[in-house]
């Protein structure tokens, strides 16, 4: 298989710039993976694991993706996340407490709908990480 | 009257010390969040021209869009972000970045969302409509509150609230050198300020239509942009006030020197005098 240029950046700066054989993410569409002659492609990222393989193995370095877009032209592949954090760099209390926050509210049933909307967010986003961390042990 | 210049002199002096600790503080703590706000700028950097640079190319291949982001409407009203600082004692860091917003202003209608509680300050007393001072504390900006701004103007822009947006801003190019400077964000358009295009030719797919990947990304661009933006004028200013109170500390330090040496000169006069009158007392 052939190799492709891939830069990972978020607001907190750059996380990967380098040549890879696949990259895998969540989109707002489903779960797609790149590999390298992709045709030109923009799509916006969900809330997902993000896999990238740097050799042909199935060894893959995870990370929790959430929000953004992915841009593919010739020669780079670009992910532009609002948060990208590698599985060893991940918070594990801070993701449980998150969750456990996220879900009260949500079992409470006192929140209105914009509210409840963003509980919802926030316990999607605290159950990727935690998943992602997960996935990284195995 | 030696005795009361000596007074009068030392107690300008005393008051010039304590002058000068204060400014020598206010350097070094512009100092060390100078160099956290660099740091951080270096980050934003990467995301900021990465993003910049795909939205351009991606708005300039597919200009025959119908996306509203992208569309030209005919301008009625402009937004402009303007990010100035919280506090004064930066140089010109606060007038520079007003005055370059005004030329940039101009007579065209506005609305202004201020960044900085200097900024929400100078927009009340211009007059300007404001469409928000949430956001007025310029120090305490992240990269989540960046994203609620960019929700909130991309809204509005939804809401043909405005026609046009900008972000005005300071470049920081070094510790002396900080350039107000200006940034359209929306509607994307082939003008935009650089020419990052590599090549022009063939389409891009977009999954799962053009319509809502523009919808889902045209806000984490737009909130991209303030956040560099944010960064850029932060390390801006803590540059602007360190080098002002550089000057100031300096100048205090000159200051007590010429001071110093007028108060010896007195007490050495009111000295001379004494022996004089001791002297001719004596030899009577």
């Amino acid at each position: 298989m052939n190799s492709f240029h891939l830069k990972i950046v978020s607001p907190d700066g750059m996380f990967f710039d380098g040549e890879v054989m696949r990259v895998s993410l969540r989109t707002i569409v489903g779960d797609i993976a790149i590999l390298a002659g992709h045709i030109p492609y923009v799509t916006a990222i969900g809330t997902g694991e993000c896999r990238v393989f740097v050799d042909n193995t199935e060894n893959s370095r995870r990370a929790a993706c959430i929000g953004g877009f992915i841009n593919v032209t010739k020669d780079l592949v670009l992910i532009a996340a609002t948060t990208f954090e590698w599985a060893e760099e991940i918070d594990f209390d801070r993701a449980n407490n998150a969750k456990t926050r996220a879900e009260s509210e949500i079992a409470s049933g006192s929140t209105d709908g914009h509210s409840l909307e963003l509980a919802k967010i926030k316990l999607a986003r605290a159950n990727v990480r935690l998943k992602v961390i997960e996935n990284n042990k195995q | 009257m030696a005795e009361s210049s000596m007074k009068d002199i030392s107690s300008r002096i005393k008051s010039i010390k304590s002058t000068k600790q204060i400014t020598k503080a206010m350097e070094l703590v512009a100092t060390s969040k100078l160099s956290k706000a660099k740091e951080r700028i270096a980050k934003s950097r990467y995301f900021h021209s990465a993003v910049y640079a795909a939205l351009t190319d991606i708005a300039k291949r597919n200009m025959d869009t119908d996306s509203v982001y992208a569309l030209k409407r005919e301008i009625k009203k402009s937004c402009f972000v303007i990010i100035g600082g919280d506090r004064g004692l930066a140089g010109g860091y606060n007038s520079n970045v007003f005055r370059y917003a005004k030329e940039q202003i101009g007579d065209k209608t506005v609305s202004i969302l201020p960044i900085g509680k200097r900024t929400t300050e100078y927009c009340r007393r211009m007059g300007y409509e404001i469409v928000s001072d949430e956001f007025s504390n310029v120090e305490e900006q992240n990269v989540g509150s960046c994203h609620e701004m960019a929700n909130l103007l991309t809204d509005c822009y939804l809401k043909r609230e405005f026609d046009e947006l900008y972000v005005v801003y300071t470049e920081f190019i070094s510790v002396l050198n900080q350039r107000p400077e200006i940034m359209k964000l929306l509607p994307l358009d082939k003008n935009m300020k650089e020419d990052h295009i590599t090549e022009n030719k063939g389409l891009i797919l977009f999954e799962p239509g053009m319509e809502s990947v523009f919808n889902a990304i045209v806000p984490s661009y737009v909130a991209g942009m303030l956040w560099g933006a944010v960064c850029e004028s932060t390390t801006s200013e803590f540059g602007a006030r360190r080098t002002a109170m550089e000057s100031a500390t300096k100048n205090a330090e000159e200051m007590i020197d010429n001071l110093s040496l007028k108060y010896n000169r007195a007490r050495q006069g009111s000295i001379t005098q004494e022996i004089t009158e001791i002297v001719a007392g004596s030899g009577l």
